[in-house]
């Protein structure tokens, strides 16, 4: 049966912010759409106006020439409206199959059956009988997906469904998808991915700061038109000189081990590896394989062997992050609001806080405000954030706002070695440009990088030399000239 | 020396019936905390529920009034800490703190007229069947109903998370209310709900103090013990059967020091005291050492306030 779905003139107005501005759209099954649009373009908005989260301002919505009445999620459910969002909705402590039962009415048999069903046809395998917490992110996708198809949706909406995923678990979601489309629901895809709207969708609704941009046929369109319309304007391509190889030792790792009495973290087992000055080197993975602890063991948040890290001709392993700024090292942490900044804290107050040391700032135990000031005034300036306020708790700025700030504010002492991870996660393509221009930049002035990321595209930009991390062991380093992603992609997944 | 085994059993009753009330509150307080919310007005809503069944015993004598007007009365100061944590997103540390200051004082100035006051027998069950068999016989019989409803709650309440569906979404709230909501749970309802539970379960062990285990009223009767039942849950990982060994334990070694203070054992009386405490949180981190089982038994949204955006 066909089915189509019809926004009407859907607005939904924040204080200071439109996010929907009278938007229109149609959908029809068979197709796969796409909206796309930078973070902040309102896409998410929409779609959680579709799922029930969020009730419109003004604005209908049809399904099949029904108006619906979508005042909760239990709304949408009931008129088959599914939903994967992008930030998973499990239950982490609770089984695979507790999680599948908990808005069913039937018998747990019958919906065993059904779950064995689903996912014979579209070839899944999952334990129902495990925790949430120790499935791949692939694998909570998958119990997702098996949640709204336990509904028979009419429509489902995927919310940024690759983020988390690496290559080979894309191609398998777009092969459901695809096969979803074909049984006749319709798919609406949320993406900011240009390459895979490309690859999957047929048609193409584009939003930007609220407003609907354009909708087209993806086959009258290219990545570069698409991207165009996306940002606004015409984004320059960056590209990485090729550096001069250098053989100038900067840090070395050797034999460095870590094993973790929490279940949960992933061991690190005899990770050797060294970085010229001059030189970035990229650690690729999937989230979950040992990234963040390494990232802790590199910035001393984990304290290890004194031997283990060498760094300038200086054994550093067993230093604190602050001893380890002192000989010219510099972190810039995966979580923004977690561990680089303090949310509350004003933006003056967070640039303050990597350099105790510092006698600019600090006079006999007493803040020196107005030099504090002085210098986050520079940062700001110097890094494009976007306010003039530094008396903004640091908050309210946004991702690519605070990240640049927090670059800022690393490199301001010009160190030897910058240590990221996951640097441009979750921010807008001019953010990401501006990043990664910073970031080239470094190492162009003969500093160093060590990039931790699940980005694939942007370690394959930035890096001179990859590696990849599985459970906690790197791979041998590869020039990333030699590299291709699908080549990563297997190594991601844990082959030889 | 003769022990008459009779007598082994009575001490064993003894300490059964000092670990209800820490049973009762701590039960009621693990479905609060399952559902993501930390209520440390335990205290309060006990002196509470004290004061209220042996206020209305006196009053109107009829011991089901009583005994369900205490459980209502813990649902009523509970409800007052539901309404603002959950409905005006008050921080539920802080909350629960006054709750339990303003029980107390509450407690105590309706107290005042009942100082002194006998409290009344509560019957009891199975009375005949307790001299028939040796030591099992005063373990298992003559007990008042709420005695043995205590000693159910454990596994039942074990059951209800466990089996239930109800239960099921209890749990699923306290680990992610965000995902509860957008999956269509009214989340703020069954925190209520669960608050409630908790107030109710307070309540009616408050007045199992008053009304059967010392039949009177003393201000502050309850002495800490809500303290010890909040505790009783943190330490025993939020497991219904490992609160029921953590109560017994408690109970026990507090009535033991007890009869050792009295025999005259040369131990200093404030190591005999804080005994209990000590050696049932021991006890307890022990048996709950594997960090898998706490990660997926522990609430991961406790005390956190949960507001919907819209």
């Amino acid at each position: 049966m066909n089915t189509n779905l019809k926004i009407s003139n859907v607005t939904k107005i924040y204080p200071g912010c439109v996010a929907n501005d009278n938007i229109s759209l149609e959908f029809n099954s068979g197709k796969i759409y796409a909206l796309l649009g930078e973070n902040g373009a309102g896409k998410s908005t929409l779609v959680k106006i579709l799922s029930g989260v969020i009730i419109p301002d003004e604005g209908k919505i049809y399904l099949n020439e029904n108006n619906l009445k979508l005042n909760s999620p239990l709304d949408a459910k009931k008129n088959e409206i599914g939903m994967v969002f992008q930030h998973f909705n499990l239950f982490e402590t609770l089984s695979v199959f507790e999680n599948l039962i908990i808005d069913s009415d039937e018998q747990r048999e019958s919906v065993r059956e059904k779950i064995d069903a689903i996912m014979k046809k579209y070839n899944f395998s999952i334990d129902l009988d495990i925790p949430v917490l120790n499935l791949s992110a692939g694998q909570k996708q998958k119990v997702e997906i098996i949640r709204c198809l336990l509904r028979s949706p009419k429509v489902l909406i995927m919310d940024e469904p690759t983020s988390v995923l690496t290559e080979q678990e894309t191609s398998e979601l777009f092969l459901s998808l695809k096969k979803f489309s074909e049984e006749g629901i319709l798919i609406i895809y949320i993406t900011h991915k240009l390459k895979e709207v490309m690859r999957l969708c047929d048609e193409v609704a584009v939003m930007r700061r609220g407003k609907l941009v354009s909708v087209s046929e993806i086959k009258n369109e290219n990545i570069e038109s698409l991207a165009n319309k996306m940002v606004g304007q015409n984004l320059k391509t960056i590209k990485k000189k090729k550096a001069k190889t250098s053989s100038d030792q900067l840090i070395k790792i050797t034999n460095l081990n870590f094993t973790s009495e929490d279940p949960f973290e992933t061991n690190l087992t005899e990770i050797n590896f060294s970085v010229n000055r001059g030189e970035c080197l990229g650690i690729a993975g999937i989230s979950g394989n040992g990234q963040s602890e390494l990232f802790q063991v590199l910035s001393g948040e984990i304290i290890s062997e004194k031997n283990s890290i060498e760094f300038n001709n200086n054994y550093i392993g067993d230093l604190s992050p602050q001893e380890r700024r002192e000989y010219l090292m510099a972190f810039s942490p995966e979580d923004r609001l977690e561990q680089a900044a303090i949310p509350q804290m004003k933006i003056f107050e967070n640039v303050a806080l990597n350099n105790f040391k510092s006698s600019n700032f600090f006079n006999n135990g007493l803040i020196n405000e107005n030099k504090i000031k002085e210098h986050s005034k520079k940062i700001i300036s110097d890094f494009n954030v976007n306010t003039d306020n530094i008396e903004l708790k640091s908050q309210f700025l946004s991702g690519g706002n605070l990240q640049k700030l927090i670059i800022g504010r690393e490199l301001i002492t010009s160190p030897d070695l910058l240590i990221c991870f996951n640097p441009t996660w979750g921010l807008d393509v001019g953010a990401i440009n501006y990043i990664h221009e910073t970031l080239i930049k470094i190492n162009e002035q003969n500093k160093s990088i060590i990039l931790i990321s699940t980005d694939t595209d942007e370690l394959l930009k930035l890096s001179d030399k990859i590696s990849v991390i599985h459970k906690g062991k790197l791979s041998k380093i590869m020039n990333s000239e030699e590299v291709t992603s699908e080549k990563l992609g297997i190594l991601m997944g844990g082959a030889n | 020396m003769i022990i008459d085994i009779n007598f082994i059993g009575l001490i064993i009753a003894s300490i059964m019936a000092s670990a209800v009330p820490l049973i009762l509150a701590s039960c009621g307080e693990l479905i609060t905390e399952r559902s993501g919310v930390l209520n440390l007005g335990v205290e309060g809503m006990m002196i509470i529920g004290a004061i209220s069944g042996f206020a209305l015993m006196t009053v109107t004598g009829s011991l089901i009034i009583a005994i369900f007007g205490a459980m209502l009365a813990g649902v009523l100061i509970s409800t007052i800490f539901a309404f603002l944590t959950q409905t005006l997103i008050t921080n539920h540390v802080a909350t629960g703190l006054a709750l339990t200051i303003f029980g107390i004082g509450i407690s105590a100035m309706i107290g005042k007229n009942f100082v002194g006051i006998p409290g009344k027998e509560f019957p009891v069950l199975f009375e005949g069947l307790k001299d028939i068999i040796p030591l099992l016989g005063p373990i298992l019989f003559g007990h008042s109903i709420v005695f043995y409803f205590a000693f159910a709650l454990p596994f039942i309440t074990s059951y209800f998370l466990k089996k239930t569906k109800i239960g099921l979404i209890v749990r699923a709230v306290g680990d992610s209310p965000e995902s509860a909501s957008n999956q269509g749970i009214n989340v703020r309802l069954v925190r209520y709900a669960c608050i409630l539970y908790g107030g109710a379960m307070s309540g009616l062990a408050g007045a199992y103090l008053s009304m059967i285990y010392t039949p009177q009223w003393i201000e502050n009767m309850t002495g800490g013990r809500g303290w010890i039942a909040l505790a009783l849950v943190v330490f025993s990982t939020w497991n219904p059967i490992k609160i029921l060994i953590g109560a017994m334990i408690f109970g026990g070694l507090t009535i033991i020091q007890f009869h050792m203070q009295a025999i005259g054992v040369r131990i200093p009386v404030q190591f005999l005291t804080a005994l209990p405490y000590i050696v049932t949180i021991i006890v307890l981190v022990v048996i709950s050492r594997d960090s898998r089982k706490i990660r997926l038994s522990t609430p991961s949204s406790l005390g956190k306030s949960f507001h919907k955006d819209n």
